[in-house]
């Protein structure tokens, strides 16, 4: 008899082996392979190690208009990571505002089915392309700099938020909305007064899983020109300055990690459901520790 | 009480109105006929029947929420699949329906908004509907009266900036009734509203909803599985059995009304 077990296996064993005979096709020659991990701690050693951490320090430019209390909030480390989030804030901000409506028009329980194809249709074009293509757009519409940086991270903000927040809609209770719907309450009143606050708590751990997933990628968009700490890694990059190129990698490394960290503690602040106690915000910051005995 | 019952059907019009209909599922099964059923204005009915049989699905039909397979239903002198004007009708689901993070009061007033007239007429339907909707997103102070009358008559006063998650299912229950209420509609359609009550709350509940339907000349269809407390609350009793609605007129035990 063959068991599911057995399935599971077998199957997973064609897919691995369909995905290798695949690779296969595409590699000519797979002796570069061991050529590749020489190179590595050559270019590891020699180029990568160790970090350059005067890109902490302050630099000639980009001048230091302001007496900053700490003198690395002049050097183009500091600058450029605050760029960077500065960009994904405010295009987190303005993506969710814009995708918000758009998204209750896509959401099949709330709206026609024409009107909802429509939607989806503009939140999957907003979605196709990376942000880092809409950046390359803007860069060419507007000029280098972080306007157009928060420009393409907000259309990009809109697409991807959009299909969470309509996926969202989609799965609530309908019970609520049968019984707005039978009061004969509009379709506004029912987005604002029953859809927006029963959906509030997903809809703001949404916003930040995308601030979180913003400030990821923000780090990219600036090696095309469009602000940020990438259009510094860009720069090193191009003089082959490879150790300060990874001194600005652990930095982004280290800030990601701290906002990962936020961002988990504060979409479970907003996802308690029923008697569970909120956690204070101090909680965020420092977890409780377990009482031990 | 049933004089003016007596008085009330015979001058007028039946709120809800069902000919020939077939209620049931999507592939063609039929759960409930009604050859003819009409539900006057001041007028309490109750549906009663084992579980399953369709008493809910007759309700949401009512309702509009779902399509009968057959005849005619009319409720508020509009025909089914046209709604009845806003604010006409007040439906309290089994479930209750209400927005569990809003607070007591924003839930009231989402009845008491759907209460409140439109006020701007416009010769462009759709500019009509926008405007009124836009409107509808600051209630009027007589909202709120409205709304804080009704929460008051449940009893829930002390609870009205609580959010609702964290009320019990009875106090939830209160709400819903006080949602209705403060809507001031004039068909109530309530589906089992007096489940997992305690009696001091359900007198509470029914005296409210009682004494709304009488004083409005409003109409109450509700769906009750306990046969005892539907013929202790209900001028007509419907059984739905073997498929069949069969109506008949039980002895009036009403509850003892203060108005």
């Amino acid at each position: 008899m063959i068991t599911l077990k057995s399935k599971f296996i077998s199957l997973s064993l064609i897919l691995i082996m369909f995905s290798f005979s695949i690779l296969n096709g595409m590699v000519d020659d797979w002796g570069r392979l061991s050529g590749g991990i020489e190179n590595l701690f050559i270019f590891f050693g020699e180029s990568l190690w160790p970090p350059d951490w005067s890109v902490l320090e302050p630099q000639n430019y980009p001048v230091c208009t302001t007496y900053p209390l700490f003198d690395f909030t002049c050097s183009t480390a500091w600058i450029g990571m605050t760029e960077t989030i500065k960009i994904a804030f405010v295009s987190t901000i303005f993506g969710s505002i814009i995708s918000l409506p758009i998204s209750i028009l896509a959401a099949r329980n709330l709206s026609s089915l024409s009107l909802s194809y429509f939607a989806r249709i503009v939140l999957a074009a907003a979605r196709s392309l990376p942000s880092i293509i809409w950046a390359i757009f803007f860069v060419i519409l507007v000029g280098f700099g972080p306007l157009s940086g928060v420009l393409a991270m907000t259309i990009y903000t809109v697409g991807y938020l959009g299909k969470l927040q309509y996926e969202a809609i989609e799965g609530m209770n309908n019970v609520p909305l049968e019984s707005a719907r039978s009061m004969g309450l509009s379709k506004i009143e029912i987005a604002t007064g029953v859809v927006i606050p029963e959906m509030a708590n997903s809809l703001i751990s949404q916003m930040i899983f995308m601030f979180e997933y913003n400030v990821r990628h923000g780090t990219v968009i600036g090696i095309v020109g469009a602000g940020g700490i990438g259009y510094y890694i860009n720069l090193y990059l191009k003089f082959l300055q490879y150790d300060k190129v990874i001194s600005y990698l652990i930095i982004i490394f280290i800030v990601v990690l701290i906002i990962d960290f936020l961002s988990i503690s504060a979409r479970s602040y907003f996802n308690e459901e029923g008697d569970i106690s909120k956690p204070s915000w101090w909680d965020l910051f420092i977890p409780k520790m377990k009482r031990v005995g | 009480m049933r004089e003016d019952n007596v008085v009330a059907k015979v001058i007028g019009k039946p709120i809800v109105k069902l000919i020939d209909v077939e209620i049931g599922y999507k592939n063609g099964e039929t759960l409930v006929k009604i050859p003819d059923l009409e539900i006057f204005p001041g007028e309490i009915v109750a549906i009663a029947g084992p579980s399953g049989v369709g008493k809910t699905t007759l309700l949401r039909t009512i309702a509009g929420l779902v399509r009968s397979i057959s005849g005619t239903v009319e409720v508020c002198g509009r025909v089914v699949p046209h709604r009845p004007k806003r604010g006409k009708l007040g439906y309290i689901p089994q479930k209750l329906g209400l927005v569990r993070h809003a607070s007591v009061m924003h839930n009231v007033m989402l009845g008491a908004n759907a209460g409140q007239k439109k006020e701007i007429i416009h010769r462009n339907k759709y500019i009509q509907m926008f405007s009124n909707s836009v409107l509808s997103l600051f209630p009027s102070t007589k909202a709120k009266r409205k709304s804080r009358d009704a929460i008051e008559k449940m009893r829930l006063t002390d609870k009205i900036g609580e959010p609702i998650r964290r009320l019990s299912g009875g106090q939830q229950r209160r709400v819903a009734t006080a949602r209705t209420l403060a809507q001031e509609p004039a068909l109530i359609l309530a589906d089992e509203f007096l489940s997992e009550l305690d009696d001091e709350t359900m007198e509470t509940v029914l005296r409210g909803v009682v004494t709304y339907v009488k004083n409005n000349n409003a109409a109450l269809l509700v769906v009750e599985h306990d046969v005892s407390r539907a013929k202790s609350m209900a001028d007509r009793l419907l059984v739905i059995d073997d498929g069949r609605i069969n109506p008949f007129i039980t002895e009036v035990t009403m509850l003892e009304v203060k108005v």
